[in-house]
């Protein structure tokens, strides 16, 4: 059996969680749900090994079966990629290096990254500085960086907030290959109806793991009324996919 | 197929743009070389490195050659001690003068030379300057911790240079009888290149060693300067990096104000300016801000020795107040 692409073991940051354990395996898009504060970005930071937490309460985080604290930096630069829910850039670096900012652990400049320019259709926008972006531009910019650096493991923190359908639907496919690649993308959103489609997900409430699987399993009515506080009801309605 | 990097001006600017700094800095060395008080012609200058005409020799050689080297590696310490903290604080209005880095260097110098220190070895005075300056240091990093703000980084500067100050005049005014000694602090406190020996260009000369330290930290600088993070999950070994940072930028601050007294500005106009001019790449800015540092405070001084004696301290700040408040402004916004 191989390893897991990302494993948590009784992970905790005092005040924004509670103690979790969570195995999820490579091959998938996995959504991370709940409501604001219940502590998705905190789980998403802790999974990239930001938050390694204090004292005896270090947490245990594992990237395709090794302990992230133990690799040395270059080797945790090419497993897992994270990007923040919001970028501010202070410096105008053009789109493109920071793009190429991905390879930086690899030592090259150059690998995947006029693909994924294109792909994430900032192409137009290479020789822009990033500080004159839009929030949605800005936040295809991480994107591609994080892509470019060809990690297996993605954390993506609320990455569809600031984009046009188009574009988050374009990232959602991304998303699905590099899953089908045999990577494992991670990502909080507010969008349930969104979140039903995904593979797995994992649900947050007040920074206590509620319940993670598949997303028929994690989404019933019950539990939306109890977390979220809204009414759930499954009927037809607007649905946009891609051309 | 792969898409052209920056339009083709941009582009022969950037790659050409250390030559372009370098020939400037040649260009002003030989000026300064030849001009001053006894101006040299073409005959002179062949005179005196033949040494055949003996003043001249001893103009060129125990003058203004020092002289130069001093300004040189104290500009290009300056200008790169600043390029790095700008990228720590990511922030552009963060340089060793207004944090206060020079202050805590130049505090230090004076009570060396207040305790009689430094006349007992070359080296105590610039010991006392890195001791000040890394206390100036781990004061910002404690003022300003986990803010970056600018507002936040200024004030702290601001409460530093003050406390410095008056540390400074403290000893100054305690000292008020020894006239002599007043004039070695006065001169560290407003900056200048006056008397400057050989003995001072040996001072500075670690400024090019630390430099040379300086030259593979360009990319990570790029990934840090644009969130700690970020930087982290793509690789950086952001606690190295940051030690390294703090650790030479105080050290070339240090050094070039044990040489030279607080020369305010350098460290910030220098980096701004080349960042306008090639765009914010550290491995491109490291090595300009190193040239273009050294042919500003030599182009400066130069300037300061041709407008009838001003000093070094007071050119940089006639140059760099204004840039620094336009600056502000435009940051503002």
């Amino acid at each position: 059996m191989s390893p897991a692409g990302l494993s948590l073991h009784q992970v905790a940051i005092r005040g924004r969680l509670s103690p979790l354990s969570l195995e999820l395996p490579t091959g998938l898009v996995v959504g991370v749900v709940g409501p604001n504060g219940s502590g998705k970005s905190t789980l998403l930071a802790v999974a990239a090994g930001l938050s390694p937490g204090e004292g005896r309460e270090r947490n245990e985080v594992r990237w395709q079966g090794d302990r992230a604290a133990g690799l040395p930096a270059l080797e945790r630069g090419r497993r897992a990629a994270w990007t923040p829910a919001e970028a501010r850039f202070e410096f105008g670096f053009t789109v493109r290096s920071v793009v190429a900012q991905g390879r930086y652990a690899h030592g090259d400049d150059e690998r995947g990254v006029d693909d994924l320019l294109a792909r994430l259709d900032l192409r137009a926008l290479a020789d822009r500085p990033v500080d004159r972006l839009s929030g949605g531009e800005r936040q295809r910019v991480l994107l591609a960086r994080a892509l470019a650096t060809g990690a297996p493991l993605q954390l993506w923190d609320e990455p569809l907030a600031p984009l046009d359908p188009r574009h988050a639907l374009e990232v959602l496919a991304l998303a699905r290959e590099h899953a089908r690649a045999g990577g494992l993308v991670v990502f909080s959103l507010h969008d349930l109806r969104l979140a039903g489609g995904l593979d797995r997900l994992v649900l947050l409430e007040g920074g206590c793991l509620r319940a993670a699987g598949a997303p028929a399993k994690v989404l019933t009515p019950e539990r939306v009324r109890a977390v979220f506080g809204v009414e759930a009801r499954i009927e037809p309605g607007l649905s946009l996919s891609l051309p | 197929m792969r898409v052209e990097r920056r339009g083709p001006t941009g582009k022969a600017l950037a790659d050409g743009s250390l030559w372009l700094a370098g020939g400037l800095l040649a260009l002003l060395a030989a000026a300064a070389l030849v001009s001053g008080e006894v101006p040299f012609t073409p005959a002179r200058l062949r005179a005196a490195i033949a040494g055949e005409d003996e003043l001249a020799a001893t103009i060129l050689w125990q003058i203004r050659l020092p002289r130069l080297l001093v300004a040189a590696l104290v500009g290009a310490g300056l200008a790169s001690s600043g390029l790095v903290m700008q990228a720590y604080f990511r922030n552009h209005l963060a340089s060793p003068g207004l944090l206060g880095v020079s202050s805590g260097g130049a505090a230090g110098a004076v009570i060396a030379i207040a305790a009689g220190a430094a006349s007992l070895s070359l080296w105590f005075l610039p010991l006392a300057a890195i001791a000040g300056a890394f206390l100036a240091t781990a004061a910002v990093l404690g003022l300003a911790r986990g803010g970056v703000g600018t507002e936040r980084l200024l004030l702290a500067g601001v409460a530093l240079n003050a406390l410095l100050g008056a540390v400074t005049s403290h000893v100054l005014t305690s000292h008020a009888s020894l006239y002599e000694r007043n004039g070695q602090i006065l001169f560290w406190l407003l900056g200048g290149l006056e008397d400057r020996t050989w003995e001072h260009v040996v001072v500075a000369a670690p400024i090019a060693a630390l430099a040379a330290l300086l030259w593979p930290l360009g990319r990570p600088m790029d990934l840090l300067s644009l969130g700690v993070d970020e930087a982290r999950s793509l690789g950086v070994d952001v606690r190295r990096l940051r030690w390294a940072m703090v650790g030479l930028s105080t050290l070339l601050t240090a050094l070039a104000t044990a040489v030279a007294g607080t020369v305010g500005f350098v460290g910030l106009v220098v980096p701004h300016v080349l960042r306008l001019l090639v765009g914010p790449e550290h491995r491109r800015l490291v090595p300009l801000s190193l040239v273009g540092g050294a042919a500003f405070v030599v182009g400066c001084d130069l300037l300061g020795r041709s407008a009838g004696g001003l000093r070094l301290g007071v050119v940089t700040a006639l140059v760099g107040a204004p840039y620094f408040l336009w600056l502000l402004r435009r940051t503002e916004r």
